[in-house]
C-alpha cells in the first residue's frame, strides 16, 4: 500500500488528484446534458401555453420554496467548508461540516415531501394515478405543468438522495481511507453536491416565480 | 483563514440574490421578469462554480465545462430555431 497513491495506475498524488477531478466534472457534463435537455421541454412547453404555466405556477408554495431554496444554498456553503477544512487536514471539522451538510439535505428532502402532500392532498398532482382536480383556466395545460414539476422536482431529489447517501459513504468508510484519499472522496461528494444546488437554483425561479406580479 | 471569508462572502452573496429574485417577482415587469430571473440562476451558478467548485483554476475541468455549454447552447440554439 503505497502511501502516495491509492491507485497503482498513477505515478503520484498530484496526477491520481488531477484524474478523479476531471472524472467527476466529466459525469457532471453529463449530468447537465441531462437536465438540460428537460429544461428545454419546460421551455418549450413555457413558450407555448405560457398563460395556463403561469396560472399553475401560483399554485405552488412560494415560502416554501424559497425556504428550501436557502437550505440548500446553506448546505453548499457548510460543503464548501467541509472541502476546506479537509484540505487543512482539520478532520473533526470537516465530519461536522459534511453532517451539516447531509442533514441540510434531509431538511430540504422534509420541506419538499410537505410541499408534495400538500399538493396531493389539492388534487394538483397528476402522478401516480391520483385524481387531478384544477378549476383554473386551462386545465388540460395546467396539468402538463405539474406533471413537469413533479418530473423534475423528483429527478432532482433523487439526485440530492444520491449525494446524502455519498456523504454517509465517506463518513462510514472515513477510518478505511488515508487523509489524501479522504480529501479527494470529499472534493468529489463537494462538486456532485455543489451541482445539485445549481440544478434547484434553475428549477426554483422557472418553477415558483413565473410572473407573480 | 483568506478562504473562509470568501466561502462566507459567497454565501453572502447567494442569499442576497435569492431575495432579489424573489422581490422582483412581486414586480409586474412583463417580459423582464424571466430576464431577470434567469440572469440571477446564471449569476448564482457563477458564483457556486467559481468560489464552492473552484473553476477558478485553470485546466482541464474548464474544457470540460465550456464544452457542456456549446452543447447545450446547440440543443437549445437548434430548437429554439424550429419554434
Amino acid at each position: 500500500m503505497s502511501s502516495q497513491t491509492q491507485s497503482i495506475a498513477f505515478d503520484n498524488a498530484s496526477r491520481e488528484k488531477a484524474a478523479d477531478t476531471l472524472a467527476m466534472w466529466l459525469f457532471i457534463g453529463s449530468e447537465a446534458m441531462l437536465f438540460g435537455a428537460i429544461f428545454l421541454v419546460f421551455l418549450i412547453a413555457h413558450i407555448n401555453y405560457g398563460a395556463p404555466f403561469a396560472a399553475a405556477s401560483k399554485r405552488l408554495s412560494l415560502p416554501l420554496g424559497t425556504l428550501n431554496t436557502a437550505i440548500l444554498i446553506t448546505s453548499s456553503f457548510t460543503m464548501a467548508l467541509a472541502h476546506m477544512y479537509s484540505a487543512g487536514g482539520r478532520w473533526r471539522a470537516a465530519i461536522w461540516s459534511l453532517a451539516a451538510t447531509s442533514l441540510l439535505g434531509l431538511g430540504f428532502l422534509a420541506v419538499k415531501a410537505v410541499e408534495y402532500s400538500k399538493e396531493f392532498s389539492e388534487g394538483l398532482a397528476p402522478v401516480l394515478g391520483a385524481p387531478f382536480s384544477y378549476n383554473g383556466p386551462d386545465p388540460v395545460h395546467a396539468e402538463f405543468f405539474f406533471g413537469l414539476y413533479f418530473a423534475m422536482t423528483f429527478l432532482h431529489a433523487l439526485h440530492l438522495i444520491a449525494g446524502i447517501l455519498a456523504i454517509a459513504g465517506v463518513l462510514a468508510l472515513w477510518s478505511h481511507a488515508n487523509p489524501a484519499g479522504r480529501a479527494r472522496r470529499i472534493q468529489a461528494v463537494g462538486l456532485y453536491w455543489h451541482f445539485v444546488d445549481i440544478v434547484w437554483v434553475f428549477l426554483f425561479p422557472i418553477l415558483y416565480l413565473i410572473n407573480r406580479g | 483563514m483568506g478562504e473562509l471569508r470568501k466561502l462566507s462572502f459567497a454565501y453572502g452573496g447567494l442569499l442576497t440574490l435569492l431575495g432579489l429574485t424573489v422581490g422582483s417577482s412581486f414586480l409586474d415587469l412583463g417580459g423582464f421578469n424571466s430576464a431577470i430571473n434567469l440572469a440571477i440562476a446564471a449569476a448564482k451558478t457563477a458564483v457556486i462554480a467559481l468560489l464552492f467548485m473552484h473553476l477558478t483554476s485553470k485546466g482541464l475541468p474548464r474544457l470540460v465545462v465550456a464544452a457542456v455549454g456549446l452543447w447545450l447552447v446547440i440543443l437549445f440554439g437548434l430548437t429554439l430555431v424550429g419554434q
